[in-house]
């Protein structure tokens, strides 16, 4: 049955919903106990925090963090990590020879890795 | 100019809690209690030991020590106090507020401060107290460009995510008489894949909240954050391959079981260095706290959070640690197994209860329950002691470390990860390979 299988995966979704209730109050506590925003409203205090300064332009701009190799390379190796797991957790019920052809792709992903983390190096082309 | 501290008076303060106090207690008497007793009415009352659990019955079991004892194995072995309490999120704030306060002490040896040493008369364990309450008598200020629900959402989401994580980790044996059903809020067939699937949550819960703040100093700290445990989070996968290889199975439990002779860091410790390390950026602590570098920064994604959302998101940080060194514990260092650290309670004490002469009953009942399990689990209560001990001692490497090291750059925090950790991951993967093809580890009957 789907639900029977599914069941224990429920206590996972019921601690993070009994985490965020437990926690909440916290805010209404403080929203409460605290001197009230709305009391003494002062523009100055709901400007973004810029060390001082005036804020200038927009906070969500375009941002260049010049890594962005990585995150590309990110989308293809976590994948390759999961697979490794199907492959690992039966491992001990394969033949040997079954061994051989992850050998094989490991050997590829690796080399293709090696490959993009040299190209990533070159970062005017990313 | 406005005055920067107008009149604060403690006497508005405590009108203020003495007002919200009395609105609480109004509000429960006129609204709370009628309701349940309506919903008493629709309820099916639970059995308890063969008699129906009355609120009248529950109030006598409390007060009668002797006949609470079967309401309190069924509260104990209900999923909400699972939940709720000893293996879930209450033990795991529990022991975040110990790693805040032996932090904090550690901090103050190693790189001589003295704050933490003066307040309060016992070793400064007012300090924690005092700062509790100033995060929550802070005010709370949001940028006025905000995505205000995203925003207040965000450090909830953080705590709930790292509380998810905690409920996967198994904490104590549960002995024989639960057919070896482990101290855990969820036993998952693929433990493993779900505690990665819940560290897949943190990045993305750290980029809305640095995304909805409209303000640079988070946004900069929040692809900061992204990138870094992105790049992490694949020798983290990579480096536990090698025990699921030697164990051929993904459950936490069964992996903790397996290490009853030997803990997998001594056959695979190059892995356990690339978990620590990995788990060192995934947490986002010093050498690796580029997210929140104060001396570059400001505060990283942290800088909009005010008052207790601040607070939130360090609870939440600080269960993760707990979460993190407890699977280090659990998948290297052999978990809750351990020797026995004291000897076996006396058969007569199980079976009466230790009896003190000129009292009527016995003081401390150890009798086994109508179904035959004990309250005082002696395996339990020590595997859970061997479990706090270990994960005890893993969080003091990470205090450690943060107490001598300096902060890495961003570039070499991204070599490291890709170049070196992930290639030593592989190397792990062959090692376990190579232990298991040459017959020196392998399960019996595997080959």
């Amino acid at each position: 049955m789907v639900g029977e299988s599914v069941a224990p995966y429920s206590n996972v979704l019921l601690i993070f919903g009994f985490a965020v209730v437990a926690t909440a109050p916290a805010l209404l506590i403080s929203r409460m106990v605290s001197p009230g925003v709305k009391k003494r409203r002062n523009p100055v205090k709901f400007l973004p925090m810029e060390c001082g300064q005036v804020p200038s332009g927009h906070g969500r701009t375009h941002f260049m963090m010049q890594y962005y190799a990585y995150v590309l390379m990110f989308v293809i190796f976590d994948v390759m990590a999961i697979f490794l797991y199907a492959w690992g957790s039966t491992l001990l019920n394969l033949p040997r020879t079954a061994t051989l052809p992850i050998i094989a792709f490991l050997g590829i992903m690796f080399a293709a890795m090696a490959f993009a983390l040299y190209q990533s190096k070159r970062k005017n082309i990313w | 100019m406005s005055v920067i501290a107008p009149k604060f008076r403690l006497g508005y303060f405590l009108k203020g809690i003495i007002d919200n106090a009395l609105w609480i207690i109004v509000l429960v008497t006129l609204i709370v209690v009628p309701l349940i007793q309506v919903l008493l009415i629709y309820i099916n009352l639970p059995v308890v030991d063969g008699e129906l659990l009355t609120p009248f019955l529950a109030f006598t079991l409390i007060f009668h020590p002797e006949l609470a004892v079967p309401l309190v194995e069924a509260i104990i072995r209900s999923d909400l106090f699972h939940i709720a309490a000893f293996p879930g999120f209450g033990f795991a704030a529990l022991m975040a507020a110990a790693v805040i306060f032996v932090e904090r002490k550690m901090l103050a040896k190693l790189q001589l401060r003295v704050g933490p040493f003066y307040c309060g008369k016992i070793e400064g364990i007012f300090q924690l107290i005092a700062d509790g309450i100033k995060l929550v008598s802070k005010e709370i200020i949001i940028p006025d460009k905000a995505d205000k629900p995203i925003f207040w959402v965000a450090p909830l989401l953080f705590v709930g995510a790292a509380a998810a994580f905690v409920a996967l980790i198994p904490v104590a044996p549960g002995g024989e008489e639960f057919d070896n059903m482990p101290w855990v809020v969820a036993d998952l067939d693929v433990g493993l894949i779900a505690v990665f699937a819940v560290i897949g949550f943190f990045p993305i819960i750290t980029v809305l909240s640095a995304w909805s703040s409209n303000s640079k100093y988070p946004f900069i700290g929040g692809i900061r954050a992204l990138h870094q445990m992105v790049s992490f989070e694949i020798p983290l996968i990579l480096s536990l391959l090698g025990v699921v290889i030697l164990t051929g199975t993904l459950n936490l439990n069964e992996i903790v079981q397996s290490q009853t002779s030997f803990p997998w860091i001594l056959f695979l410790p190059v892995g356990a260095i690339v978990f620590f390390i990995a788990m060192l950026a995934e947490l986002e602590r010093i050498p690796f706290d580029l997210p929140e570098a104060e001396s570059e920064i400001v505060a990283g994604w942290l800088t909009e959070f005010s008052g207790m959302m601040y607070g939130l998101v360090q609870l939440g940080s600080y269960v993760k640690l707990y979460a993190f060194a407890a699977l280090f514990v659990t998948i290297f260092l052999a978990g809750y197994n351990g020797p026995s650290i004291y000897p076996d309670f006396p058969q007569d004490i199980i079976d009466d209860g230790i009896i003190i002469p000129g009292m009527t009953g016995p003081l401390l009942t150890v009798k086994p329950f109508t179904d035959g399990t004990a309250v005082l689990d002696q395996e339990m209560i020590n595997g859970l002691i061997w479990f706090v001990l270990k994960t005890a001692a893993v969080i003091f490497f990470i205090l450690l470390i943060r107490g001598v090291f300096p902060r890495v750059r961003i570039d070499m925090l991204l070599h490291i990860g890709w170049y070196k950790l992930i290639g030593l991951a592989f190397v792990n993967i062959f090692i376990a390979l190579g232990l298991l093809y040459s017959g020196i580890l392998a399960p019996a009957g595997a080959f």
